[in-house]
């Protein structure tokens, strides 16, 4: 027996018509300043803590650290909250002898300049802008979206089996004069070497 | 909420991590941080657009509970009610019952409910608590990825992988009402895998009833079983299996004896960045022999397969399906007869799920599920269901679906006595029960410290089990009440120091059931379920110092209507001190003060609950 066919159109009309409610509820409901995207706030905590910890875990070029001072900068876009929570955290502490800053950024000009690139899932449509506007820089470039090695990403976040775990691109680390430790390559999931 | 829920696999940290927190972890420690809770996708438990409260493996050893389904207690969204000392009434949303029908129950994905009447043997179904990871509990349908009998709850216990049971564990108990023990040992395989072997064993005395008399419900059950794990998330594979027995008391004529095997071995495998598939495949077998009513054996073959994948950027696909099997075989008595005696039964389904990103807050969930059984033929299962995150810890949703609770043999092959003329006899056009389910949800963390979740639903039901006098004499099963009902379901918690957390859980519940019109029914509806109007509960969780905890839980169950059961509220409190790093001993009292109340079934006959104390020690080598 098929029940779909035999319950009454009424049944339908009321399915139909909580929807429009449930439509309404939702459309005079107060928005929110802004949205994260579905970032989790462990999950993205997790996500902060690991680009604090790339900075111990990767090895510059020269030219990117001139003077025994210069600070670490880790630039985010597309991601206010975790940007807040990372400098919140950063702010004034010391890794490697050097102190950090934290950046929201938002023109692919002001990404040039950083260590770490932090590129939100929602701001992936401008990730191949991003990589070229930084292309001859010693940016580590950091993503959470399915398929950003592919576009010039390092280090792409991966959420699997309920944890953080992230993929790494070796080639386009290098191509950068990025050195990433072995033990970063040892937890990642998967590395990839060959050119995307 | 979240604070409940999300530090499943990371004991490490009490209160809610932040960045500065998590900082002094490894690369290692950090990439094992569970984040999400895997259910059939794995998903997000803040995104999540149902009403799940996560029991964590934390909760079961701070409650101090030395079984399932009083461990299940710590759930706001169920109503447990203990009958007697082997014997429990557990639901959602209405509807209790000793033989309730509208939960689904699962252990690490096997379905432990049983055809012969469409609910749980709460006395066979037990896992090694310790070695719990997460009880999800799910209230509202479940039907579309579940399938029937998922109409007011899932119910999934999720035991640890082996590799996180590693080495030897020992606990041993006692108490005026339960004595018992248990052991573990885990150990890694040459071929890379991970092992555990347990067994265990307990003793639960007598109850009484009010006049003091015995109610002859002792009983004792020895369990032993095994986990293999291999691989990880993008190529694993799972063997598990128990084995049970146990003798329950009863006043005449002898003792029931149940007993029960099963072996479940699951494989899993990312095909692609973005596409993984699923197939799993268990027996089960349960004995149960319960002199003067009538014996059982059962054995059920099942076989599911599913299949994720992401075909746009957008989409989120589930789909697949699974076939069970089973031969039930019973052996009748005078008073009571399944017939035929021997009845083979096939469940096969197929599901398809999609979870569509409309905006970047707001999902779009659209599934549908086609089950087939031999009572009734092709069920459809549809559901839709809608979250918007308004903000980054804020979560609206609402859902509407379809689920239905299939005849079992309770419905259909039932007769009483074993010959005419019956006074009971099942229906032979027993339908399906259905619900139609509308939910509204909110879900928030607004400070770290404080996080909740209210839901609202409302239930149409139709067609649910009546007794309709029958052309010659006595009654028959049939479809004639139907009815609504309509609560809310609130939890949250308040971390209020580092060392001190406070929840609380509310169950608001107004069911309005109705014979239809052309019932000649004289027997109401009354044989549904007897379910309390409200039920609320305080916990208050805190640390003294590093080595000592003191849980404390209030609980009150409003009266239930029919047979009519007092109010009752029972306090709860566990002591446990952390001796060193290997040893903890902790003493648990259920029921502290007040009077020994009933919580279930007819306050003449039914079992008291009365104080219990119970004294354990937990080894970890």
């Amino acid at each position: 027996m098929i029940n779909l066919k035999s319950a009454p159109l009424r049944r339908w009309r009321q399915l139909a018509s909580a929807w429009l409610a449930l439509i309404a509820i939702a459309a005079v409901f107060p928005a929110a300043a802004q949205s994260d995207g579905d970032a989790a706030v462990l999950e993205r905590r997790v996500k902060a803590t690991f680009l604090y910890k790339f900075l111990s875990y990767v090895e510059w070029p020269e030219n990117a650290l001139p003077k025994p001072n210069t600070p670490f900068t880790i630039a985010v876009i597309g991601d206010d909250a975790l940007a807040a929570e990372l400098a919140e955290f950063a702010g004034g502490r010391a890794t490697e002898g050097r102190s950090v800053v934290v950046r929201k950024v938002n023109d692919p000009g002001e990404a040039a300049s950083a260590h770490i690139l932090f590129v939100a899932r929602g701001e992936n449509p401008r990730l191949s802008q991003l990589v070229k506007a930084t292309q001859s820089k010693p940016v580590l470039i950091v993503t959470e979206s399915d398929g950003a090695l592919a576009s010039g990403s390092m280090i792409n976040f991966v959420v699997s089996g309920g944890r953080v775990r992230f993929e790494i691109s070796v080639d386009a680390a290098d191509r950068r004069q990025l050195k990433l430790s072995s033990r970063l390559l040892t937890v990642a999931l998967n590395v990839r070497v060959g050119t995307p | 909420m979240a604070a409940l829920s999300l530090f499943t696999s990371w004991a490490a940290c009490a209160a809610d991590p932040k960045v500065r927190d998590l900082a002094d972890l490894s690369l290692e420690q950090l990439s094992n941080i569970e984040v999400t809770s895997v259910s059939r996708r794995a998903e997000r438990l803040q995104d999540a657009a149902a009403s799940i409260f996560v029991i964590t493996a934390d909760d079961i050893r701070r409650s101090g509970v030395s079984s399932l389904p009083e461990a299940l207690r710590l759930a706001p969204n169920l109503q447990v009610a203990r009958v007697s000392a082997n014997s429990y009434a557990i639901s959602a949303r209405g509807f209790n019952n000793a033989i309730g029908n509208k939960l689904l129950v699962l252990i690490d994905g096997r379905t432990v409910y049983t055809p012969l009447f469409s609910g749980v043997f709460w006395d066979s179904q037990d896992v090694m608590l310790e070695d719990v990871e997460r009880i999800e509990v799910i209230s509202g349908p479940g039907a579309t990825l579940w399938g029937a009998n998922a109409v007011n709850g899932v119910i999934n216990v999720i035991t640890r992988p082996a590799g996180e049971t590693q080495g030897t564990l020992l606990a041993a108990g006692g108490g005026n009402q339960t004595k018992g023990g248990a052991a573990r040992y885990g150990g890694e395989m040459s071929s890379g895998g991970h092992y555990r072997v347990y067994g265990q064993y307990f003793d639960r005395a007598n109850t009484e009833h009010a006049n003091g008399t015995s109610v002859f419900d002792d009983w004792n059950s020895g369990r032993i079983g095994f986990r293999a794990d291999w691989g990880g998330t993008a190529r694993g594979f799972t063997m598990q299996g128990d084995a049970y027995r146990g003798e329950l008391d009863q006043a005449l004529p002898g003792t029931q004896r149940i007993s029960g095997v099963n072996l479940l071995a699951r494989w899993n495998r990312q095909l692609a960045e973005n596409s993984s598939v699923r197939v799993q495949a268990y027996y089960d077998r349960t004995e149960r022999t319960q002199p003067g009513a009538f014996a059982e054996h059962l054995d059920i073959f099942d076989l599911e397969f599913q299949h994720a994948l992401r075909p746009a950027a957008s989409h989120h696909l589930l789909w697949g399906g699974g076939y069970r099997y089973a031969f039930d075989r019973v052996d009748n008595s005078a008073a009571l007869a399944f017939l035929p005696a021997d009845r083979n039964l096939r469940w096969a389904n197929v599901f398809v799920q999609d979870e569509i990103a409309l905006a970047p807050n707001l999902d779009l969930t659209l599934g549908v599920k086609a089950e087939s059984n031999v009572y009734t033929g092709v069920e459809w299962l549809p559901n839709a269901r809608l979250a918007w995150k308004a903000a980054a810890n804020h979560l609206l949703w609402g859902s509407v679906s379809r689920a239905a609770r299939a005849p079992s043999r309770l419905d259909r092959d039932l007769f009483s006595p074993a010959k005419p003329p019956f006074l009971l006899a099942g229906g032979p056009n027993f339908q399906s029960e259905v619900s139609k389910v509308f939910e509204l949800g909110y879900r928030s963390q607004p400070m770290s410290a404080v996080s909740y979740s209210i839901t609202a639903f409302h239930h149409i039901y139709d067609r649910l089990r009546s007794l309709e006098p029958a052309p010659g004499g006595g009654l028959v099963i049939d479809n004639k009440i139907d009815g609504t009902g309509n609560g809310v379901e609130a939890w949250g918690s308040y971390q209020a120091t580092q060392a001190w957390r406070l929840s609380a859980g509310l169950l608001e519940l107004r069911q309005r059931l109705a014979l239809r019109s052309d019932s000649l029914s004289t027997q109401g509806v009354a044989a549904e379920g007897n379910d309390p109007k409200h039920q609320w509960m305080l916990r208050s969780s805190l640390n003294l110092g590093r080595a000592y905890e003191l849980d404390m839980t209030v609980r009150h169950v409003s009266a239930l209507p029919s047979p009519l059961v007092p109010a009752y509220t029972a306090f709860d409190a566990r002591l446990g001190w952390r001796v060193s790093r290997d040893l903890e001993l902790s003493l648990t009292g259920q029921n502290l003060f007040g009077p020994a109340h009933i919580e279930f079934g007819n306050p003449a006959t039914a079992s008291l609950v009365e104080r219990s104390v119970f004294l354990k020690a937990l080894w970890r080598m």
